[in-house]
Parts: C-alpha cells; structure tokens; sequence
C-alpha cells in the first residue's frame, strides 16, 4: 500500500509534508520508505548531520542532497580530548569545504567538532557562500584569527561565531575590527578560548551595534572593568561568559559592575570567572534567581563563596563548578536547585595525592535526592560505594548520561573494598533510558554483564582500566543493541571478543580501544573479512608488520564506513586491507 | 635544579625507548595487568609524578604524552583522570608558583607542511632527545646542534622563535635558557640556512 499512497500525493505536497520532520533519524526513516520517497527526501534536505567525517565522502553526500543550507561534522574519536590521539591523526575539514564551496553556494551553517580547520578553508568558507550564518567550532585546531578576520570581513549575515573550546593560534587581538561598521547581525559570540587580548574598543562598538546579540563569551584576556561597559552596550544578553573576573578591590568598579548586570534582565546563563575574586561576585547577585546555566569550572574559590553564589540560583538547570564545591555546597544545591538537570563537577587537583577537599561521593547522593529532574551527572571524586551507586540509581531513574570518574584508576568500594560491579550495575538496571555511561573504579567482567543485559538504550560507553577477560567486551557488544560508539583504553580484551562481534560493528558509529590485548593478526582479520570497516591501528613504535602478529596493538580505531579507505593517514597510521597479508615483507 | 637527572631518570627511560623499537620491544607485555594485580603501574607512575610536581619540573602530567613516543600503556596513564586541556591549563594557571611557565608545549612546523605539531619540551632533557624525537615525528634527518654535516642532501635543522620574536638556530643557548625562551620551533631544509 505504501508506495501506492506515496504515488498518489504530487511530490510538492511530501515535500512540505517531510518539512516537518527535523529529526535526522526520521529523515532516515523516510529516505528508506521507497524510492520516490527517498528522492523527494534528498531534494528537500536542507540540514545534514556527518558523525565522522570518514564515514562518507564528501562528494556522496553533497550528490545525494544537493540543496544543503545547514551541516554539521564531527571529525577526531572522543578520546582526542584527553590526548589519546596523536597529532597530526587527521579530519581534516578541507576537502568538505571544497566540496561545498563548489555545490552549495547557499550554505548557511557550519558546526564542526574536533577538526582541523586552516586558514584556508575559512578563507573559502568567507568568500563562497552567499548568505553564510552560522560558524561553530567546537574543538578545532589548525587556524588563526586570520581567518577568522576573513569571516569577519566577509560574512556580512553571519548571525554565530563559537569557538568552542578551539585550540587557535592567537596571531592578531585587531582581527574584530575586521567587521565592517554596517555589520550588525550578531546574535552569538564565543571567543572564550583564546589566549591573547582583544582589540577592546573594536569588541565594545560590535557589541554596542548588534542589536541583536544574545550570547557573547569573552575571553581571559578581557579585564573585569571593561565587562560593565560591554553590558551596558548589549543590556538584551541572554548568555554570558566574563572575562578575567578580578581587578583590584575599588568600590566604584564594583557598583558599575552591579548596576550593569542589574540592567541586564535577560541574563540566564553566566560563565567564564577565571581568576575570580569573591568580593565581586555579590554583582551578580541581584540576577542571580534568572539563571538557568552556571559554569564556574574556571573558577577556583572556596566552598562558602560557592555556596553563597549557588543558593541563590534556585532556577538553574545546568552547573559546571569544581570540587571545591564540596558536599556541603552539593547539599545546598540539593535543598535550593529543584530544577536541576545537569551537573558536572571537576578535580581541582586531579594530580595530587590526597584530597584537598571534602567532595565524596556523598555530595552526589544529597543531589539526586533533592533534584528530582537530574538527568545528566559528571562527577570527579576520590571515593565511591556500591550503596552510593545503588541509592543515586534509585533516586534518579530518569537519568540519561552519567559519567562518574574516580580519580584513582581500579579503586574498590572504600567501604567493602568489593569491586563497583554492583553500584555500576544498579544505574544500567535502574535507569532505563541511559545513553551515556562512563565507568571508573574497580570492575571485574561482572559489570559489563550487567550493562550487556539491561543497557539496551546505551549509545555511548567510555571503559577505562576495567574488566578481566574478553568476555567483558563480548557482553557490552553482544548485549547493548543501540550502543554506537565505544571507547575503551587499558583493559585486558583481545581478539575472540572482538572478531567474535565483528557484525556488531557495521552497527556502531566507531569502537576506539587503546592498550588493550588487541593483536596485529585480529586487525588485519577484521580488515579482510568486513570490508565495510575502516580498521585503523595507530602505532608510533613503527610499522606494525615489524613485529609479530601475536603482539597487541597501541591504539585500534575501527569505525564503518561507504567511502573506502581515508587518503590522509599519518605514518603511524596503517589501515587493514584484505590484501595486507601480502605487504609483509 | 641540580636534581634533574636524578628525578627524571624513570622518565627519561621511557619516553626515549618508546622512540626505538628496540628497546619497546624490550617491553612486550603491552597492557596493565588485569585487575588481579591492580593499578601498580599506576601508583607507581603517581608517584614520580607528584615528585615532579613538588619541584616544579613537569607542569601537567597528561602532556607526557604530547610527545609521540613515548605511548606505551604506562605513559598512557599519565591521561587519567580525563579532563580536557582547556581546563587542565587554568587549573595548571592557577598553580604558577609551582611551575617555570604556564605551559610548556610549543608548537613544531615543518617547511612545506601547513599543520604543526604540539610538543611538550619538559619531556626532553637536552638537545639530542629533542632533535632525536622530532625526526621520527617528521620522519626526517635533523642536524644535531653543534655536530658537521656530512652532506646537505635530505638533511633539516631545527630553528626557534624566541621571545622577542627572532629566530635562531637551536644549540646556541644552554638547554635550560632555551626552555626559558622558546615560543615555538620550526625544522627548515639545511641548504636553505
């Protein structure tokens, strides 16, 4: 009947129909109904979502929906953020750049995730795309505000510009005044990651001039005087990051700052705080109860001056702060935060020995008591229980993303001295909707039973020093049905697990696994035998045929593929082929 | 610090022989023993870690691996606990008093190639592992400081920027001033100096 129905409405009437339907899975769905459905959907496509970067070719995705307006790419594994890639490993954005620049000159967003960005592509970006919006770079590398004063000069619509967490080479504070005076369409600015001052009196009149400007992130570099002045010239922000959030105590400077933010009515996100002196936080005070977003992981102060600034925020729904909120400070957030959703809590000193606060695993039982529409949990501590664990899954059923990191690697239960496999196992078996999980402690197989059998909503799990044997991993691949990517390093699985699911990973966006029992002979097994795989192994001590087949690899990164093998792998990158048997000499 | 070698002597071992095969080889048992004997590489890389804190010599331990050599799996614990470099750098900020400089990557260019590569200098102790490790990343032949070229073919030598913005040939300067002073580091074709 279907393709019946799909006959019987002229193709103008799904397309409008499909106009609806945002979400990229559906549009999936749709493209796989039938054929006509499937050529209606690519003509109509107007935003396109890359997970990797290698998993297509540019060229198939710019021939398969020819009237892009928005795309997003993500390029590096997960673990690049904690520099388990080497440099030099690839994403090269490039080639995409190219490939649009030619098909799509009506492009208008690009969000980019872990990639290497030149000058060049953003120089192409700048003078190719008619009515270019949206630039958002989220853990990029590879430019430097050259480019980013070609997009300044060039992109006269351009509406957001984040650099997220960018590694950017700082060359020239002046490349802001590369906008040009008639340029006022700036809703978002994120430039919290450089390193070097701004040009502030080109900041100050863009700000001033962008009516519209609803984010603006500062960075470091700009001092806490010249915040005021910045807010008064854009009193509509909604989100803010400070810059360097101290100056020597004078009042005036601080009732400039406090009658600023008073002016600021929309204010609902604050950030930044870097080199935070307490005695002006009491500024932000007054708008304090707006908040819904508060990230001080940039800033170090004690436990009280948190405690005073968050028990005023009783609307927040997401905060980043460090340890040295402690367990008083999460109980206050407990008893004042009932809206809270989301809450990361970072080491302060994640390389000593000893604590240096009092954060336990207590801080993070008060909060999934008192916040009943916690979802989403990253919590940094030194000690954890089973009966935590067990008591956090009870209370918070409804929790999607939980990631606990024990900052001692393969640390029992302080009280039991049993491994974590219980607690571990009550938040899989609990919360049924998880899609995130990130193990920590010690953790026998047990554990990853436990996932296997109730993880079935799991799409990302980051495994680290955990596990005995290979049947560790045969549980998670063999159990986790919508699990898309992993990433395991230092733990003892090897080859019978691996090949043993080698169809579960055509399902799976990517498995990374590092210092693992891997053998070179298993990679080049999986390279013949799933053609749809790219099997990379990453290994710096030379070329993997060089020694025997039965030694593991350092890194193994597989990921599927429809393009092929990548063009632009590094030399410590050997990719598996069905012929590589043959390369040995 | 007078105490250099002697600190850095676990260090040193291994950061350099994971830059020869040989000596890896020397280590086949490439993974952390299963939980039945928990975490002894661990402690025992926290601890020379902590030691290098207390003197001030190593500013963030999960940068020993920025140097591409030294990955065997006991470096490798040197990128626990997993936090992301942004933050990393103001917590490590925060703690200049500990440490000579902020951060001690600087960044390698190679003529002809557009992406540089980060490098963290405190995981060399002299010219000769610096210029030793930079020729198997870039897969080059470098002229060590000080020593003749026999011929000018395929050979590279190694120039830094320093702080006033000069460039300078690397060797001119004891190895503990160059650390003061060099912003970054770039490899130029020798019959082009």
């Amino acid at each position: 009947m279907r393709p019946k129905l799909a006959y019987s409405f002229p193709e103008e009437v799904l397309e409008h129909v499909f106009s609806f339907i945002e979400c990229d899975k559906d549009r999936g769905s749709i493209s796989l109904v039938c054929k006509s459905w499937y050529e209606i959907e690519r003509w109509c496509r107007r935003r396109v979502f890359v997970g990797n970067c290698y998993a297509v070719s540019p060229a198939t995705v710019v021939n398969r929906f020819p009237k892009v307006r928005s795309i997003t790419i993500k390029g590096k594994p997960h673990f690049a953020d904690f520099n388990l890639v080497p440099e030099g490993w690839g994403a090269y954005v490039g080639p995409w750049i190219k490939a649009m620049a030619a098909a799509y000159p009506w492009l208008q967003e690009i969000r980019l995730k872990r990639m290497v960005v030149t000058d060049e592509c953003l120089e192409l970006i700048a003078k190719s795309f008619k009515n270019f919006g949206v630039l958002v770079l989220t853990s990029c590398e590879g430019f430097t505000t050259d480019g980013l004063a070609a997009i300044a000069a060039h992109c006269r619509n351009l509406r957001e510009l984040e650099l997220r967490e960018s590694e950017v080479e700082d060359i020239c504070g002046h490349w802001l005044s590369h906008f040009p005076d008639s340029y006022t369409s700036l809703v978002s600015l994120n430039i919290s990651c450089l390193g070097n001052e701004v040009n502030l009196s080109a900041l100050e009149r863009l700000v001033s001039r962008c009516p519209n400007l609803q984010t603006l992130r500062l960075n470091r570099a700009v001092p806490l005087d010249k915040l005021a002045n910045l807010l008064r010239g854009a009193p509509q922000l909604v989100e803010l990051g400070t810059g360097a959030y101290t100056s020597e105590m004078r009042p005036e400077v601080f009732s400039n700052l406090a009658e600023a933010f008073a002016g600021c009515r929309q204010l609902k996100s604050l950030s930044g705080f870097w080199d935070v002196l307490p005695s002006y936080l009491p500024a932000v005070y007054p708008i304090c109860s707006n908040l819904t977003s508060l990230n001080m992981s940039y800033a170090t102060i004690q436990s009280p001056d948190l405690i005073k600034l968050v028990s005023q925020c009783e609307n927040l729904q997401r905060l980043w702060v460090l340890d040295y909120i402690e367990d008083a400070g999460l109980e206050v957030i407990a008893a004042s935060c009932k809206d809270l959703r989301e809450l990361r809590v970072f080491p302060s000193d994640p390389f000593g020995l000893e604590p240096n606060v009092a954060l336990t695993e207590q801080g993070l039982v008060s909060v999934s008591e008192g916040c009943s529409k916690l979802q989403s949990v990253l919590y940094f501590c030194r000690q954890m229980s089973n009966v935590a664990l067990l008591t956090i899954a009870r209370n918070r059923p409804n929790m999607t993303r939980f990631r606990l990191c024990i900052i001692e690697p393969q640390v029992p239960d302080y009280l039991t001295q049993d491994p974590l496999d219980a607690g571990f196992g009550a938040i899989v078996e609990h919360c049924k909707d998880l899609r995130r999980l990130s193990l920590s402690g010690l953790l026998t197989d047990r554990v990853f039973e436990y996932i296997g059998t109730y993880g079935k909503k799991l799409e990302m799990l980051s495994v680290a020093f955990a596990g005995d044997s290979d049947l560790g991993l045969h549980h998670v691949l063999s159990g986790c049905d919508n699990l898309r990517k992993l990433e395991i390093r230092d733990c003892p699985f090897g080859d019978k697990a691996l090949l043993a699911n080698a169809a579960k990973l055509e399902t799976m966006r990517s498995l990374w696994m590092s210092s693992c029992l891997v053998s070179y002979g298993a990679c080049k097994l999986l390279g013949q035998k799933m053609p749809m795989l790219n099997v990379e192994v990453i290994d710096e001590r030379g070329p993997p045929d060089s020694r025997p087949d039965s030694s593991p690899v350092e890194k193994l990164y597989i990921y599927r593929t429809v393009s092929g093998p990548r063009l632009d792998m590094p030399g410590y990158v050997w990719r598996m082929e069905g012929d590589s048997a043959l390369r040995i000499s | 610090m007078g105490t250099l070698e002697q600190i850095d002597a676990p260090h040193t071992q291994s950061s350099s022989s994971s830059s020869s095969s040989i000596d890896s080889n020397n280590h086949p048992s490439t993974t952390p023993p299963p939980s039945s004997s928990p975490s002894s590489s661990v402690c025992r890389n926290r601890t020379d870690l902590s030691t290098d804190l207390r003197l001030g010599l190593s500013i963030s331990p999960l940068s020993q691996s920025e140097s591409p050599f030294n990955s065997t799996p006991r470096e490798e614990s040197f990128n626990w606990p997993p936090i992301k470099s942004i933050l990393r750098s103001t917590l490590v900020g925060k703690q200049s008093h500990l440490s000579p400089k902020p951060s001690l990557f600087v960044k390698v260019y190679m003529e002809g190639i557009p992406i540089g590569r980060k490098l963290n200098l405190m995981a060399h102790y002299s010219y000769d592992g610096l210029v030793k490790t930079l020729g198997h990343m870039f897969r080059t032949t470098i002229l060590c400081p000080n020593s003749q070229p026999l011929s000018f073919g395929n050979i590279h030598v190694l120039t830094y920027e320093d702080q006033e913005g000069d460039w300078m040939m690397v060797g001119d300067v004891p190895w503990e001033m160059f650390l003061n002073s060099v912003k970054r580091l770039k490899i130029t074709r020798a019959d082009r100096c």
